[in-house]
């Protein structure tokens, strides 16, 4: 069970974090502000075509422009790369070639097939211009839905546009349809979306010849992955790439994996044996970083005459596109196993596919798969309007209470005892006050105006155990001067974890968190990086176990030095001392610099030295749930959506730190209201990205999102701190809830939006089509 | 200034003049657009500043939007200005952007466009042979495309007061706040001693290839008492005086049918103003 | 490539000459030759507001500046708003008190801006706030924690607490 440790002063605290001295006075160190001797710049030359041959190719303009050094394109750089295969992707699996420059071909607009190394950026972009290039253009496959049945294949070494097909068809669910007393039907869209981190992609490069070592700079959410797959593609031992972790702005999954340029540049670097930095700009990040979100899900649904779920078949489709980030993934069979969610749904049938497009590549963008919650909760507010129940009276209906626990879920899924999807429905409705909003929805009515309100309950799988992120080291070890210094695989890019680890570590060994340095990067244990909700569980626990075997020690030493019993001890920030007698202490300094400069007074049998490595391995799956609800109103004029009010309900677990974590929330739902309302990555017929700058790409800003209200329920997980991860979660609830109440609100006239975006265009278009 | 009209005689097309910036540097820094020469205005001290002409205002071209919008002399005589001022994008853009490069770039979606034009503003237009003067609506000739030709420089814009009751009212819809508008109207509308409407004045954005007046509407208004004209009703005319173009944002259509209850609105608030101020004299 | 010219500005109460070509930016120069690296580029077309600094004493975007432009002004960067090595600026005590920033890339932008806001509206409203620091994006915090800083700031700086 959760156990803190003997004294938590720090857990449970909102800890100023140690990060923001540095960060708001402009003293961060991210990879554009590494400078190295000699170093030279990087610009990439890509597509203005979603699919083209290209016919000719002269870069000798370019390469005699003064400043330039060297112009790569596919001939004379894709054959120095050994594997490009990122590590959560099965080398026997099938995937799109492997190359860094398009050759022969280009395969989206963006798709880079030139790649310049000059004195200066500005340089490099003029060169990129001199570069004499001839396409034939080809038609290319840009619909989605049509893609598997089309004869033009983006990727003609596959044989065909489809990537994954898994139907997992379930007989006691087509039987439970049999004598079901509704059926409902539909399908529902999500849209083309990106992660923009505010700190686009970006790597600095350093080959040391003889040496053999390669030297990295990057802005990168695993710097273990940036060494893997960098000693994979430059065909070196893992040892020969020492991978340096500063401070990265951001990622949100973006930054989980190598994309093609980052491979480009490592390779580049070495052959040129000089030092190299590229910076993506932001149009490169809008149009050929990754994208995602592209996908549709269609949700029968069987409910009995009370509102019961009996069973539901669901057929999930997602885009791709040409060169997914971190390979072809399936989160779309993630989505539909996860869909019954904190409800009992009965048994279900699934299918899932994924294609390819010529379009930029789908990657990981935070909550990866949470068209399970997309298409659940909006699927159960329309369950509930063709039914005619409340939607909250739908769910108390249906969601898993505490008897229920633990619950098997028809597909696959188990949940122990420490969720709490009910509790958190219900703290989340008392917070929004539901009744009262119900009231006050029905006398604008009355007045003309439109008001709605949406929820979504979800249950979210954090910390996944499985495969090469199922652990997590941390080494630890009390200096002389005893700093705690810690060293760990994870790659912290805004998450707080030079805060919240410092505050594990601070409770366990018995110090301050500010005694307390986390270290990511070159130095430390293998591990997974931080991305996918993992790193207060996974990270954390291994802390945690570091830190506990540290303590032990000075304890031991403590005892030996002061001639007391180790039970009679105590370890407070930085103090050791006898229970009931302060007076008795020493400080862990002193017990340090025995350890080490006088090891000779170390309790007999006893190891120099105050260091603790451990590894953790989670569980498969940690689960957290949360509930949002929101409120808007909606002007019928105009088709303008605003929001009300937004209250979070949420259970992480025990938590480290309540400003941290209601930060993370916030961040995520934020990026949820800006999905379904503002930003839309629009290719037109042709491939054509026309949202290609900040002034199309519509992230919301202040003006935009309503205050944030966040409760909490606390049931600890059964991992060693009782905490459960909260990165994503905001992301997965915010869409559903703020699509419902947007439904909602249009629900008096007699539409039944289902898909997003819900922009002002989108809503006057529904209203319009309601009086036609 | 003598010296930039030199310049541009000099170089023609592959000069550019270079004012606030806030909308020329992105498209250079992006490398959709290039010129061999930038002029840059910034230092140019005469085309800066408010001074009086004849009743009304005379704004110097690189006059900065933060400056417009804090000018008690704009704000006094021509206040349709300094409420469509706070819509441009942001304080920091306002601080650097300026109301002749605004008028210059001739954005169909911005806003010191349209007000020109509502308020029948003049442009004065300096080239190495002299200066001339041009109306606004004469001015505008297609997206992005002015009277200015490339040898020539807008120095200034003109403006008269209005010498008679009159309420003014500016509002638009952006997809975020301080985006470019979806649509959006500038309004003054003027009545006599006896409170009945002679003089009205809509511009709009964001509906058109250029900014555009309502003539419809403006004709709707004419001759009415002011305390009985019904806005919404009049503002619905509106959308014959556009030609809106669709994009990323929103659809032709959207622009056409929002917008229209958009003029609606603002000629509510103009009314408004009138029958208030009429109310406390 | 155009002649190099040479460049000079106090940056942070310091002189600091350079050269460049007309067409670098205020923004690469702050942080190639001044060595201002809290300058930071989100975007490079006047959107996101983090390369904003203050230039005699105005909130202005670094990336829409050719450096010659400024040439003998006052900037000021995020680096030299903090009085000295051990104190920050109301501004940033109040971010780091109310979590106004997770990865910190937009921050610098942000805190200048911010700065400026409240330099001409002393006591905003939450809605004044929100509108007046709309011409900056961030995408980790949601904006909770930076309207809350702000709000705070705007009270230490009127010396309300």
């Amino acid at each position: 069970m959760a156990s803190t440790s003997a004294a938590a002063r720090y857990v449970g605290q909102s800890v100023k974090r140690l990060e923001d001295p540095r960060l708001v006075t402009g003293h961060g160190r991210y990879v554009d502000d590494i400078v190295l001797p000699g170093m030279l710049h990087v610009a990439f030359g890509r597509s203005d075509l979603a699919r083209a041959a290209i016919t000719h190719l002269d870069t000798s303009a370019a390469e005699a422009l003064d400043g330039v050094h060297a112009v790569f394109t596919a001939a004379n750089l894709n054959s120095h790369n050994d594997s490009l295969r990122a590590s959560l992707h099965p080398p026997e699996s099938p995937a799109p070639p492997a190359n860094m420059l398009a050759d022969g071909d280009v395969r989206f607009v963006g798709d880079p097939y030139v790649m310049v190394v000059a004195e200066s950026r500005y340089i490099a972009e003029d060169a990129i211009e001199l570069v004499d290039v001839e396409f034939e253009p080809l038609e290319p496959v840009v619909d989605y839905e049509t893609a598997a049945d089309s004869e033009i294949h983006v990727h003609p070494e596959l044989g065909g546009n489809l990537a994954h097909d898994l139907p997992v068809p379930n007989p006691a669910q087509q039987e439970a349809f049999e004598n079901a007393a509704h059926i409902i039907t539909e399908t529902w869209h999500q849209h083309r979306q990106t992660n923009v981190p505010m700190e686009t992609r970006g790597i600095v490069a350093s080959w040391q010849p003889h040496a053999g070592v390669m030297e990295v700079w990057a802005s990168t959410q695993s710097p273990h992955e940036m060494q893997l797959v960098g000693a994979r593609v430059l065909g070196i031992g893992e040892h020969k790439i020492v991978v340096h972790f500063g401070d990265v702005g951001g990622g949100f999954g973006q930054k989980m994996f190598l994309g093609r340029e980052d491979m480009a540049v490592l390779v580049a670097a070495k052959l040129l044996a000089s030092p190299l930095k590229w910076i993506e700009d932001r149009r490169e990040n809008l149009l050929a970083s990754n994208h995602a979100r592209i996908e549709q899900m269609t949700v029968k649904m069987a409910v009995d005459e009370d509102g019961n779920f009996l069973a539901a078949d669901l057929d999930q489709l997602e885009d791709d596109g040409a060169y997914p980030l971190g390979g072809p993934a399936t989160p779309g069979a993630m989505a539909t196993m996860l869909y019954p969610g904190p409800y009992r749904m009965g048994p279900v049938s699934w299918r899932a596919r994924t294609v390819y497009t010529n379009t930029c590549g789908r990657g990981a963008y935070r909550g990866p798969w949470q068209m399970e919650s997309v298409a659940r909760e909006q699927m159960i507010d329309r369950v509930a309007r063709e039914i005619g129940m409340d939607p909250l009276e739908l769910r108390r209906r249906n969601v898993l209470k505490p008897d229920d626990l633990p619950y098997q879920v028809s597909t696959g899924l188990h949940f122990e005892t420490t969720i709490s999807p009910e509790q958190t429905l219900e703290q989340a409705a008392e917070m929004i006050g539901y009744d009262d909003f119900r009231a006050e929805q029905a006398k604008a009515r009355e007045q003309g105006r439109y008001l709605g309100l949406g929820m979504a309950l979800y249950i979210e799988p954090t910390s996944m155990g499985m495969g090469p992120l199922g652990t997590e080291s941390a080494m630890l070890r009390v200096e002389v001067d005893g700093h705690v210094n810690v060293f760990m695989g994870t790659g912290s890019h805004g998450q707080s974890l030079e805060t919240t680890i410092a505050q594990l570590v601070a409770d366990e060994l018995g110090v301050r968190p500010e005694d307390v340095t986390l270290h990511q990067g070159h130095g430390s244990g293998y591990g997974f990086g931080t991305g996918g909700s993992r790193s207060a569980v996974i990270a954390g626990s291994a802390a945690r176990a570091a830190a506990s075997g540290v303590r032990d020690k000075v304890v031991a030493i403590a005892a030996h030095l002061m001639e007391a019993s180790a039970d009679d001890l105590e370890v407070a920030d930085g103090v050791i001392s006898v229970k009931g007698t302060p007076a008795a202490s020493m400080t862990m300094a002193q017990v340090a610099a025995t350890a080490y400069q006088n090891s000779d007074a170390l309790p007999p049998g006893t190891e120099a030295g105050l260091e603790h490595t451990a590894r953790y391995k989670a569980p498969p799956a940690t689960h957290s749930n949360a509930c949002h609800i929101c409120t808007c109103e909606l002007d019928p004029d105009t088709g303008k959506v605003t929001l009300l009010r937004y209250v979070v309900s949420e259970d992480c677990g025990v938590l480290i730190n309540p400003m941290v974590v209601d930060g993370q929330i916030a961040g995520g739902v934020v990026q949820g209201i800006g999905g379904v309302l503002y930003e839309h990555c629009v290719y037109d017929e042709s491939g054509n990205p026309l949202a290609s700058t900040f002034l199309d790409y519509l992230v919301p800003t202040a003006a935009e999102v309503p205050e944030l209200e966040c409760g909490h329920v606390v049931v600890p997980s059964d991992t060693p701190g009782g905490h459960k991860g909260t990165g994503e979660g905001g992301a997965i609830g915010a869409p559903p809830a703020v699509f419902n109440a947007v439904a909602d609100a249009l629900a008096p006239f007699g539409v039944y939006p289902n898909r997003q975006p819900l922009d002002p265009n989108a809503v006057l278009s529904l209203i319009a089509s309601a009086s036609d | 200034m003598a010296d930039v009209v030199g310049l541009l005689a000099e170089h023609g097309d592959d000069a550019k003049p270079l004012a606030g910036g806030q909308s020329l540097v992105p498209m250079l820094a992006m490398r959709l657009t290039r010129f061999e020469h930038i002029v840059d205005l910034n230092r140019v001290d005469e085309l800066f500043g408010v001074e009086s002409d004849n009743g009304g205002v005379r704004i110097g071209a690189m006059t900065r939007q933060a400056a417009v919008e804090t000018d008690a002399a704009v704000a006094e005589r021509v206040p349709l200005l300094h409420l469509a001022t706070p819509h441009i994008g942001h304080f920091q853009i306002r601080n650097r952007g300026t109301i002749g490069g605004s008028v210059a770039h001739a954005d169909p979606a911005s806003e010191y466009p349209a007000v020109m034009l509502a308020l029948d503003g003049t442009a004065e237009i300096a080239s190495a042979s002299g200066t001339r003067e041009v109306a606004a609506s004469e001015f505008f000739e297609s997206t992005f495309m002015t009277a200015v030709a490339p040898d020539e420089l807008l120095i200034a814009l003109r403006f008269q007061a209005w010498d008679q009751p009159a309420g003014f009212a500016f509002d638009e819809i952006a997809r975020r706040s301080g985006d470019f508008a979806l649509a959006g109207a500038a309004v003054g509308i003027g009545t006599d001693g006896a409170g009945r409407i002679n003089r009205a004045a809509v511009g709009m954005l964001g509906v058109g290839p250029t900014p555009r007046r309502a003539p419809s509407v403006e004709a709707a208004l004419m001759g009415l008492a002011a305390a009985d004209a019904d806005p919404h009703e009049i503002g619905r005319l509106a959308a014959d005086d556009m030609d809106p173009i669709g994009d990323v944002h929103a659809s032709a259509e959207y622009r056409r049918r929002a917008g229209s209850t958009l003029v609606g609105r603002v000629l509510a608030s103009a009314l408004a103003q009138l029958t208030q101020e009429a109310g406390n004299g | 490539m155009a002649d190099q010219v040479p460049l000079s500005m106090t940056v942070n109460g310091r002189t600091r000459r350079g050269q460049g070509e007309p067409r670098l930016t205020l923004a690469d120069f702050l942080r190639e030759q001044a060595l201002c690296t809290g300058v930071h580029l989100g975007c490079e077309h006047g959107v996101c507001g983090s390369c904003t600094v203050l230039m005699d004493g105005e909130a202005v975007r670094s990336c829409l500046l050719f450096a010659v432009q400024a040439e003998g002004a006052h900037i000021t960067t995020v680096e030299g708003l903090a009085p000295d090595d051990e104190t920050l600026h109301p501004v940033q005590e109040a971010f780091r008190d109310c979590h106004g920033l997770q990865c910190g890339f937009c921050t610098p932008g942000f805190v200048v801006s911010v700065a400026a806001f409240l330099e001409a509206n002393p006591d905003p409203s939450d809605d004044e706030i929100r509108h007046g620091i709309a011409g900056n994006l961030c995408r980790c915090t949601g904006y909770q924690g930076i309207v809350a800083a702000t709000r705070q700031a705007a009270g230490v700086m009127r010396g309300g607490e």
